[in-house]
């Protein structure tokens, strides 16, 4: 069984630790390119949502690649999702494609799930102990690949060349997924910190602090949002983003209680503006803002793909948010006519605006100018 | 005085109507429902709406923008879902406050919950939560509920022999379109959300076009509600809109059944139960192979020459084989 399963933030380097140990053989699809977008527009319906049109173009390229089993995951409404898998399926089918499809289904990954996990775990003989122990390290791998990359958003805009972190980013992801034990684990890591610490950088700088929320997929992953994160970078802001492959995990299996920052708590804080949790990302992205802002965040940039049922309605609420807590909001409806020039003019745009305004609160504030 | 309760002509007016007409009425108070769409209206209604959402949603902003002034509550509910298993579009849920954070100086808006995806007898509970803060009894309440209930059950009916909504609503009574039958020359069904095929405005009236073309038309409200379960099943999953069920379900019965020469999927631009929906029911018109299919797609373009053109050629190619067929 060669199975694939669709991007998901870090989602691969996960995988791929674990099937080193207890496998299943995962093929991934290849990275993300403008081939993949337009495979994925040429076959889906011309008005799905972007991670359709995306999921299906690495599907398609994984199949090509070899790969014969698709993972996918679905839910019960009332996002569109839970349709992916059943048309889907069809596309390729029609495409000629001969695959086994997997659907992860909520209700029934307890069940169904598990015991086919268990199942592939014993004929490869490997003990219950032993799996454990993998998926831990597996889940340690995936976290320390977050911490590096929160690092990077921290690190980027002061430093000093230009592109310097983003390099030091892909060198300690590439390395940590090489890692194969948790001693090695641990000693990459170490590795990795030292070579954040050797980048040049600009400590008297005061970079805008800037969030990034939206819908899930868009959020994550770096291909679909057009690696707006190292783009903020580099015009000197630091970002931060809500959603990690690991927060999503512990989000559903409830293991975020003490999380501040935590969905179900983003969900809380959006109750005033918004009496019922509609699901998706809609009530966190509307919480989001609010709880960032307590902690001196400048600006939100919300990201949705184009005709998103759920975050249409949390865009027209976070006009209303933005009002009430002093806080511009940016909203990109991305479709796959994506443009970086686009892209770029917006955001310098917004983060001119920012500039702008933290200069104007400091002369509004501090009457006595000059003292300094 | 008695207080005045706005409904927007718009969404779901288009089908639940009867209900919170006749609820409103009997509870003694004043229904207003705002004028039909026209371009003014429509117009200046957009100028509120967010850009990133459908035509119907910005619509429901331009008709609650028309009778704001002249009612003391607005009466936007809350859909979750209208069926167990099943739930609505999420616009929809959201619309209360996308409504209110939207339009300035709007009257209360009462959005009750209607959420009848687990259990089948929550609606009672939460109109009256919201009539009993309006100062009714329990017992006028239920009592509007049943006539309510009734009016609707009464237009459900109605519907299912073929009459088509709009000329129900009015309470003038106007002549009904025709209504099936079959000595006539050409059958064609037609499906979609109700609000796309029963705004006369947004859809250039082509209900009408149809009529004056000799066409009988069937709708999916014509199919009974275990036609449709039992059509939708062996697709592997619970499709869990309940639009997207009955459209779906609908289009397979009329397929399946050959009554009808052709089939018209009218959608709305963005739309996204129509997105998914819209590729499954092409998928089997390709392998039923002998209904001829047209999806037509709604903007916000004005000029209705887009859609009567490409009527007339579907209606003219239902024709043409028809006569190919009785040659042969």
């Amino acid at each position: 069984m060669k199975l694939t399963v669709p991007y998901l933030g870090h989602i691969d380097i996960f995988l791929n630790a674990m099937a080193r140990k207890i496998g299943p053989e995962f093929i991934f699809p290849p990275k993300t390119s403008s081939r993949t977008l337009l495979l994925g527009t040429k076959y889906s319906p011309e008005s799905a949502c972007l991670p359709f049109k995306f999921i299906l173009g690495n599907f398609i390229e994984a199949l090509e690649a070899g790969a014969d089993t698709i993972a996918m995951i679905t839910d019960h409404g009332p996002c569109r999702v839970g349709m992916y898998d059943v048309v889907m399926q069809q596309i390729l089918k029609d495409l000629g494609f001969q695959f086994n499809w997997i659907v992860m289904d909520d209700t029934r990954i307890l069940g169904d799930y598990l015991l086919r996990f268990n199942r592939e775990r014993k004929r490869r003989g490997v003990s219950f102990w032993g799996s454990l122990q993998a998926i831990r390290f597996s889940w340690k791998k995936v976290r320390l690949c977050e911490s590096i990359e929160r690092m990077a958003h921290k690190m980027r805009p002061l430093e000093v060349g230009r592109g310097e972190t983003t390099r030091v980013q892909t060198d300690c992801l590439k390395l940590i997924d090489d890692a194969m034990t948790l001693r090695e684990l641990n000693f990459t890591y170490q590795q990795c910190l030292k070579k954040f610490d050797g980048i040049e950088k600009d400590i008297s700088k005061n970079p805008i602090k800037m969030l990034i929320t939206g819908e899930g997929y868009m959020v994550i992953n770096p291909h679909a949002n057009q690696d707006i994160e190292r783009r903020l970078g580099e015009m000197g802001v630091e970002v931060t983003r809500t959603m990690w492959f690991t927060t999503q995990i512990t989000h559903a299996l409830h293991l975020d209680l003490f999380n501040p920052k935590s969905k179900r708590k983003a969900i809380k804080a959006s109750k005033p503006y918004l009496r019922h949790n509609l699901g998706g990302e809609c009530n966190a992205s509307i919480g989001y803002p609010i709880l960032y802002k307590k902690e001196g965040y400048e600006g939100v940039i919300q990201l949705h793909p184009f005709g998103c049922m759920l975050e249409a309605v949390a865009k027209n609420i976070l006009v209303k948010v933005s009002r009430e807590y002093d806080l511009p909001i940016l909203t990109f409806s991305l479709s796959e006519n994506l443009s970086e020039t686009m892209i770029d003019t917006r955001l310098s745009a917004f983060v001119d605006l920012l500039q702008k305004r933290r200069e104007r609160s400091k002369f509004i504030s501090s009457p006595l100018v000059g003292e300094d | 005085m008695t207080l005045r309760i706005g409904i927007p002509r718009a969404l779901y007016y288009y089908r639940y109507f009867p209900f919170w007409n006749a609820f409103f009425e009997t509870l003694g108070f004043d229904v207003v429902v705002s004028r039909p769409s026209h371009r003014g209206l429509i117009d200046e209604g957009f100028k509120y709406a967010d850009d990133d959402t459908c035509i119907p949603m910005k619509m429901a902003f331009a008709h609650t923008l028309n009778i704001k002034d002249q009612v003391d509550f607005l009466f936007i509910p809350r859909l979750l879902s209208v069926d167990v298993k099943t739930c609505c579009c999420p616009r929809l849920a959201g619309l209360p406050e996308m409504l209110k954070y939207s339009i300035p100086g709007l009257p209360t808006i009462l959005d009750p919950y209607v959420d009848e995806r687990y259990r089948n007898s929550t609606l009672l509970r939460s109109l009256s939560e919201m009539a009993s803060a309006l100062g009714k009894s329990s017992k006028e309440i239920k009592q509007a509920y049943q006539k309510g209930e009734m009016a609707y059950q009464l237009i459900r009916k109605r519907m299912e022999q073929g009459e088509k909504i709009p000329e129900l609503f009015e309470k003038a009574g106007k002549k009904n379109l025709s209504s099936p039958k079959n000595d006539s020359e050409k059958k064609i069904a037609v499906v979609g959300h109700p609000y796309c095929l029963y705004d006369p405005y947004f859809n250039f009236d082509f209900l009408r076009i149809l009529e004056e073309a000799q066409t009988s038309v069937y709708t999916q409200e014509m199919v009974p509600k275990e036609e449709i379960d039992s059509e939708i099943q062996g697709f592997g999953k619970d499709i869990y809109w309940s639009s997207g069920r009955e459209i779906l379900g609908a289009s397979l019965h009329y397929l399946r059944s050959k009554q009808v020469d052709g089939l018209i999927y009218l959608t709305c631009f963005s739309c996204g139960v129509d997105s998914m929906i819209e590729p499954l029911v092409r998928r089997k018109v390709e392998e039923n192979g002998k209904t001829l299919y047209l999806c037509l797609m709604i903007d916000e373009h004005t000029g209705p020459s887009g859609v009567l053109t490409r009527m007339e050629a579907f209606l003219e190619t239902v024709e043409r084989r028809k006569t190919n067929r009785r040659m042969a």
